[in-house]
């Protein structure tokens, strides 16, 4: 394997984690404050959606943008009263609204179409080179010649460690995601705390949608997620939910599929099908791998009650 | 039993009424379209036996999510052990076809199956031994199921020069029987029917019912009861793995005679919505699956006949799950021990 090989995989392997990046941030600000972060995948796709429609309409990525990460957010609210107020059971309403979230993006997506699904085509974000940086060897071509949701999904790691890490907010959080009883004998409230995270994922996971409509395909189609947002919760889990470890499960997903893609090229006999699966199948092994060694936030899933 | 009753018609009733707001955005009228709806499922003795048919795959994997529930097990695998148990019980019935039918057929059913529970039990190892959280297990085993079946397709089982990825067809033999003469309802409901039964008496009038559920009532009941966490879950997901893989089994040889790509798609979220709409109670996700199969095969013929997209069930069902949940979470109807 040459260098340029080498440097178009690693490119790749950026490009792919970006989307899977802005949903696992999100899910770990969810998972960090006790909720389980399922519904990421409908959170996606409804960013997506709502991303692609928008932009569609008013030829702006900039609206689009912020389409997704409302239209993501709107799905999240669903998640945040049903599980803090309501106190349903994380999983399955996370199951629920994903379920509702590929009914809804296709129903509409044929209804305000007037019945056939229709063609969207959207020109996608390019790639950016970073003056200077990208004149770099090998790193440059990987890391500074990218589209701009990648720049800004590695970027916002940053801040989002420095909040959960040392900001009262982001104690605050993760003190509701271990003991929610405690957190509320010191004056914070667990429920308007999980409401909040659960927002916010739901931001973070529209717009990871929005990288794959917006940025990388150009379109949206039913159900185009895939389950990348179940590979992000993989990435959460490999990650031990730190931000900066996180997005380094992230970089070994895209990694995993970047490398599959290129198998093809190199003509082995290997099927597509068997190259799609690669993505599940790194993220159970590297799970089975992990074994018992994660730690969840102790409060997980927990439902609290104000008494 | 029948405040049961009542949540299921509430969250239902609720879920139509929320779900009219995207078909009046869609610029349509929603009681024309549930109108449309209501014909098409119940229209003819045709639409009738389809729906029937319909509901089968629905009951027999539902009923297996219930018992998983049950014990708080999240099994959400069904659609990846539907598509292997049609991918086992089509080779066998492309494979064996020199078998009297009697014996294809049961040995089909029985392979899917089988295969069925062991994809199941893969979900189940990994969660007892590795501790991944059967959620991401099953998940991610659904997304390799069917994608295993578009490999076999375009592979060693597929019909060469079909233009489609689908297997040949099956031999006559193979075909599930009609129920009655002159409909295409399968006598796949009657061994769902019999599923249901099966489920009812495990869970209720037996060690391993009682076992099932202790694991479902709290963390220390259990242990108390010295019930063994790894049985309990191991047995429950073999189990529901087997009723779906017997799903994909009739799927594939009461309905299309062949194995065709994508069969099993969306097959799994059904199941968990008809678990949670029946309550979690066995005897309850009989009408509960109708009600799904009904519903679906309504929705095909609403959009054939005024084009509102048949995606809508999607809507309806996730409310409905919503809806449930939220009514349990405040206490409305708690699964007892």
């Amino acid at each position: 394997m040459d260098a340029t090989v080498l440097i178009e995989l690693l490119s790749a392997a950026v490009r792919i984690a970006t989307p899977l990046l802005f949903v696992a941030l999100g899910g770990l600000l969810s998972e960090r404050a006790g909720t389980f972060a399922v519904g990421v995948e409908g959170m996606m796709l409804t960013g997506a959606f709502g991303g692609a429609v928008t932009s569609f309409a008013s030829a702006s990525i900039p609206a689009g943008l912020l389409a997704s990460a409302l239209s993501g957010a709107a799905l999240a609210g669903i998640v945040a009263v049903a599980t803090a107020r309501f106190r349903a059971d994380h999983m399955v309403t996370g199951l629920a609204v994903n379920i509702l979230a590929l009914g809804l993006t296709s129903f509409l997506l044929r209804g305000l179409f007037g019945g056939k699904a229709p063609v969207i085509v959207l020109p996608t974000l390019r790639p950016l080179a970073v003056p200077y940086f990208c004149e770099l060897p090998v790193v440059g071509q990987v890391l500074f010649q990218q589209p701009a949701l990648t720049y800004a999904a590695f970027f916002l790691t940053i801040p989002i460690h420095l909040f959960l890490m040392k900001t009262r907010a982001g104690l605050a959080l993760r003190a509701v995601g271990e003991n929610p009883a405690a957190a509320f004998s010191v004056g914070t409230d667990p429920i308007r705390v999980r409401v909040a995270a659960i927002v916010a994922c739901g931001a973070l996971a529209g717009l990871g949608g929005a990288v794959l409509s917006l940025q990388e395909l150009g379109t949206f189609t039913d159900g185009m997620t895939h389950g990348r947002g179940f590979i992000a919760l993989a990435a959460i889990i490999v990650g031990r939910w730190m931000p900066f470890r996180v997005m380094l499960g992230c970089l070994l997903f895209g990694a995993a599929s970047a490398l599959a893609l290129n198998i093809q090229g190199w003509g082995l006999p290997v099927s597509s099908y068997v190259i799609q699966m690669t993505p599940y199948l790194v993220a159970l092994v590297v799970l089975c791998g992990i074994g018992r060694r994660a730690r969840m936030p102790a409060a997980i899933g927990k439902t609290f009650i104000r008494s | 039993m029948w405040r049961a009753l009542l949540l299921a018609a509430f969250a239902v009733t609720l879920a139509f009424a929320v779900t009219a707001v995207p078909i009046m955005i869609s610029g349509r009228n929603p009681l024309l379209a549930y109108w449309a709806l209501l014909r098409g499922a119940i229209g003819s003795v045709d639409a009738v036996a389809f729906a029937f048919n319909k509901s089968t795959p629905y009951v027999l994997s539902g009923v297996g999510v219930a018992m998983c529930f049950r014990a708080r097990v999240i099994n959400i695998g069904s659609e990846g052990q539907i598509a292997i148990g049609g991918v086992a019980a089509s080779w066998i019935a492309l494979n064996l076809s020199q078998l009297p039918s009697f014996f294809l057929i049961l040995a089909s059913l029985l392979g899917g199956g089988i295969a069925g529970a062991l994809w199941a039990g893969f979900a189940a190892v990994m969660r007892l031994k590795r501790g991944v959280h059967e959620v991401l297990g099953t998940l991610m085993l659904n997304f390799v199921g069917s994608l295993v079946v578009s490999e076999v397709l375009h592979g060693p089982m597929g019909e060469p020069g079909a233009g489609f990825p689908q297997s040949p067809l099956f031999p006559q033999s193979a075909w599930l029987p009609n129920l009655f003469a002159g409909t295409d309802m399968h006598i796949g409901i009657a061994m769902a029917i019999g599923a249901v039964l099966v489920c009812h008496v495990l869970l209720w009038h037996t060690p391993f019912g009682f076992r099932l559920r202790l694991l479902g009532s709290t963390d220390t009941a259990a242990a108390y009861a010295g019930v063994s966490l790894l049985r309990g879950v191991m047995q429950v997901m073999l189990l529901a793995g087997g009723f779906a893989g017997i799903a994909g089994a009739v799927e594939v040889l009461g309905v299309h005679y062949r194995l065709i790509d994508g069969f099993s798609q969306g097959f799994g979220f059904n199941a968990v919505a008809i678990a949670l709409l029946a309550a979690l109670n066995p005897l309850a996700v009989l009408p509960a699956g109708l009600f799904f199969g009904f519903l679906e095969a309504g929705a095909l013929a609403m959009q054939r006949e005024i084009g509102v997209p048949s995606s809508l069930v999607f809507v309806i069902q996730g409310l409905t799950m919503i809806f449930v949940l939220c009514a349990m979470g405040v206490g409305f109807k708690q699964p007892r021990v």
